[in-house]
């Protein structure tokens, strides 16, 4: 080539302990186009993002922008080279002006001490005519903007900034489709400036309607590039995907009759609707889907955490209302909730009382805690999941996240349920603890526990699921049986 | 750590629990200074006299300690303990009422006004610093209106002798008894009790507790009645102690008695606290109180003394925790 590209990734590789996040990928993008990055979680993609913004330095490899070596020792000498990220989560204040968020920082216009809100005003609606193409109101506050007037925000405050590369990570989550069409009209503008974009998304049709290049990465590497006239949806979803796991020969026939959980027409506003699904004794359902796709909800709301607001739930053929914990706990149903630290841990308090927390009441005699007692049921269930630790009198926190995660297995297992709900049951835990969680899933399966199970971990549904259902904003897009999901048909039911 | 440091650990957290181990050594470490500087520090006589002027505020502050580790805070029990008084002595002297029905009475007002509270937090979910900030100005209006800011004295001898001015064998103070009594009572609920365990979980994780199908809003209510029920009874000690009860008494009280558990190692966050720490950080607050005027200390330099004993303990404390981690 004769012109060198404006943004060239060579061999670059980031290793985090034995894992390695980045393994030697390569990548050359044009000034002025849109580069799409596609992959799944743990691909490697925010490991990138971060190398080129200077949060993390690469082990090896080489960086170069419009030119010259780029190789940041943080943010802000990244910021200094013309490179902005736009996040999923927007930090904006907003109690402040449109105006003061687009100019907050030393560069402020100021006259004395005093912000210069006139001058700033000015070229604040200045800046949005001429990147944007855009009136704004520049006094509105914040905080009375849309999510998507928010990042509009953001994108003239880096750009007012010379950015010249902006990575766009997950931009449309928040937003709705005639936003969508909105911010991708200001991309395509601001690209006929000679702005370089970098696009990030789990939506493969946006990525493939807005970028000029698309490159999948999968397990820290670059598996494929794509060109603007080769993009398939379908072909990305495989690349994303790789090769299918083989299935495990295990599943017994599932018994027939009355399901142990059916559940009819579930909704809540925001979240889900229409959700309808039977879940038969020793089953294990799998819900997929993408972050906000409402599957956790639906998970919560047969928990009673938070109810749902219309539809029914029948426990063993009867209709159960489910309102709040206790009661779904009545129906003999228990949850391990996706954010263990924040939604399952004790943290101050040591092993026994965690295990024992659900049922500390029943472990009890007339109200009196009796230790022994307690001690022994922690004992018993942390010998049947292998949890390690020193003891049960342990605090919680010199347990590892594995064995954490266990132990708010075993707080519900302890109540022996008839049906358990998990989110994200090997979120944040190692290898060998994801695949002894797994294990303990199928095995408690066969004993006749029923499972539902939502998960971002696509590779592990398949693994212990007998059915699983795939929601895409809001609603059942799909119901796959165990012989027929594989990763591509889950991500494309989930995508589009 | 190595391993014995560790095993050696674990045996003095076998005895008391680290956090409680380092009040009672500060507690020990301050009766050892006042008792080098003045030898009549530690009688007998002395160490009853100091337990007997705290008793009323440690009897509160351990019923706070309930409410801290839930994740709250009364500020209202100085006006509950005026409350309590006041009703109990309008009843007994205006009205002529029998004083045990009168202090019933009283006791039952002051129990309402802690339901209130907890009304007010599970219903409007205000934050209760906030929310016990302006009923602590309520409740102390009611006080004030109900005697017409007039103090009311009494002349009652069992009932004062029970509650206040009672010695047994000549030595041991009634108001020391109730003391212990109630930090028995305190002790149990909190560490031995099912009610104990969700009041830990509620402070701890709020959310975990929830989804653990614990009732976190009752569990916070009833701790509210405890401290109501706390602030009443230390309100009839103080009734029979002084013969009298006045509507500003109590001031400044809550907190004293927050500042007693804070010493004893409760954390302002929830989830972390004992028993057995706030009796130490209210015997503490009371040594240094009692020590300095013993040394003929200006009364104004007393303030600023606990002032700094409260920052110390609070330092060590969070040291403490954040090696533990």
């Amino acid at each position: 080539m004769a012109e060198p590209p404006f943004l060239a990734v060579e061999n670059v590789s980031k290793a985090f302990g034995p894992t390695r996040a980045l393994d030697s990928v390569s990548l050359a993008v044009e000034k002025g186009t849109v580069f799409g990055l596609a992959g799944e979680n743990g691909a490697g993609k925010s490991t990138l993002i971060k190398v080129l913004c200077g949060v993390h330095a690469p082990d090896s490899g080489r960086v170069t922008l419009d030119g010259r070596p780029h190789h940041p020792r943080d943010p802000e000498e990244a910021e200094r080279a013309g490179i902005a990220v736009f996040h999923q989560e927007i930090p904006v204040c907003p109690d402040l002006s449109i105006a003061a968020n687009v100019f907050l920082g030393p560069a402020m216009p100021r006259r004395g001490i005093a912000p210069d809100w006139k001058r700033m005003n000015a070229r604040c609606v200045e800046l949005y005519r001429t990147l944007l193409g855009e009136d704004i109101d520049p006094e509105r506050l914040v905080k009375g903007c849309t999510a998507a007037e928010k990042q509009l925000a953001l994108l003239v405050r880096v750009l007012s900034r010379s950015a010249r590369l902006v990575i766009l990570d997950e931009p449309t989550t928040a937003l709705t489709p005639p936003e969508v069409a909105r911010l991708f009209g200001i991309i395509q503008h601001l690209k006929e400036q000679g702005i370089t974009f970098l696009f990030v998304s789990h939506m493969l049709e946006e990525l493939v309607q807005l970028s000029d290049a698309i490159a999948v990465l999968r397990d820290g590497r670059n598996v494929g590039m794509l060109r603007k006239g080769e993009f398939e949806v379908q072909r990305l979803s495989e690349l994303i995907a790789g090769r299918t796991l083989s299935q495990t020969a295990r599943r017994s026939a599932l018994r027939q009759g009355t399901p142990k959980v059916e559940v009819r027409g579930l909704g809540l506003p925001g979240e889900f609707r229409d959700v309808s699904f039977k879940v038969q004794q020793g089953e294990i359902l799998g819900i997929a889907g993408l972050q906000g796709s409402g599957r956790s909800a639906v998970v919560r709301a047969l928990f009673g955490a938070p109810p749902a607001a219309t539809g029914e739930i029948l426990v063993d053929g009867r209709p159960t209302a489910i309102r709040k914990p206790a009661d779904a706990m009545a129906a003999g149903i228990g949850y391990v909730p996706e954010d263990r630290n924040a939604l399952g841990i004790f943290h101050e308090m040591d092993v026994k009382l965690n295990v024992c927390m659900a049922g500390i009441d029943r472990f009890s005699r007339r109200g009196f805690l009796d230790a022994r007692n307690l001690r022994g049921i922690a004992g018993h269930m942390c010998d049947d999941l292998s949890i390690k630790m020193q003891g049960v009198d342990a605090p919680i926190r010199s347990l590892s996240g594995g064995n954490q995660q266990k132990v708010l297995i075993s707080r519900w297992l302890a109540l022996k349920p008839s049906l358990l709900l998990m989110s994200e049951p090997t979120r944040g835990v190692d290898v060998g603890a994801k695949e002894e969680i797994v294990g303990l899933i199928l095995g408690l399966s066969a004993e006749g526990y029923t499972f539902v199970i939502s998960s971002s971990e696509l590779e592990e549904l398949i693994l212990v699921s007998n059915r699983i259902l795939v929601m895409n904003r809001g609603r059942v897009s799909r119901e796959l049986e165990a012989g027929e999901a594989t990763k591509d048909k889950l991500i494309l039911a989930a995508t589009t | 750590m190595d391993k014995g440091a560790r095993a050696k650990l674990t045996a003095i957290q076998r005895i008391f629990g680290l956090r409680d181990f380092g009040v009672l050594v500060a507690a020990v470490l301050i009766a050892a200074f006042f008792s080098v500087i003045t030898p009549v520090f530690l009688t007998p006589y002395n160490i009853f006299n100091i337990l007997r002027q705290t008793a009323e505020l440690g009897i509160i502050a351990m019923a706070m300690t309930v409410l801290i580790v839930a994740g709250e805070f009364d500020l209202s029990v100085g006006g509950i303990y005026a409350v309590t008084g006041v009703v109990t002595g309008l009843l007994a002297t205006r009205l002529g009422l029998d004083i045990w029905v009168a202090a019933a009475a009283g006791m039952a007002a002051g129990l309402l006004l802690g339901f209130l509270n907890g009304l007010l937090i599970a219903t409007t979910r205000i934050n209760s610093f906030i929310a016990t900030l302006s009923t602590m100005m309520v409740f102390r209006g009611i006080a004030m209106v109900l005697s017409q800011g007039q103090p009311i004295s009494f002349k009652l001898d069992f009932f004062m002798d029970l509650f206040g001015r009672a010695e047994l064998g000549g030595m041991l103070p009634v108001p020391v008894l109730w003391f212990a009594a109630w930090g028995v009572f305190a002790y149990v609920l909190l560490h031995r009790t099912t009610f104990g365990v969700k009041v830990f979980a509620t402070g701890d994780n709020r959310e975990a507790a929830d989804l653990a199908g614990i009732k976190t809003m009752r569990v916070k209510q009833v701790a509210f009645l405890l401290t109501s029920l706390a602030s009443g009874l230390a309100a009839l000690i103080s009734l029979s102690f002084l013969k009298t009860v006045t509507p500003t008494q109590g001031t400044g009280l809550e907190l004293e008695a927050i500042a007693a558990a804070v010493i004893g190692g409760t954390a302002m966050s929830g989830g972390v606290g004992s028993i057995v720490g706030t009796f130490f950080g209210t015997f503490i607050m009371a040594e240094v109180r009692t020590g300095l005027v013993l040394l003929g200390t200006d009364a104004y330099v007393q303030e600023a003394f606990v002032g700094l004993v409260i920052a110390l303990a609070v330092i060590v404390n969070v040291r403490l925790s954040t090696r533990r981690k």
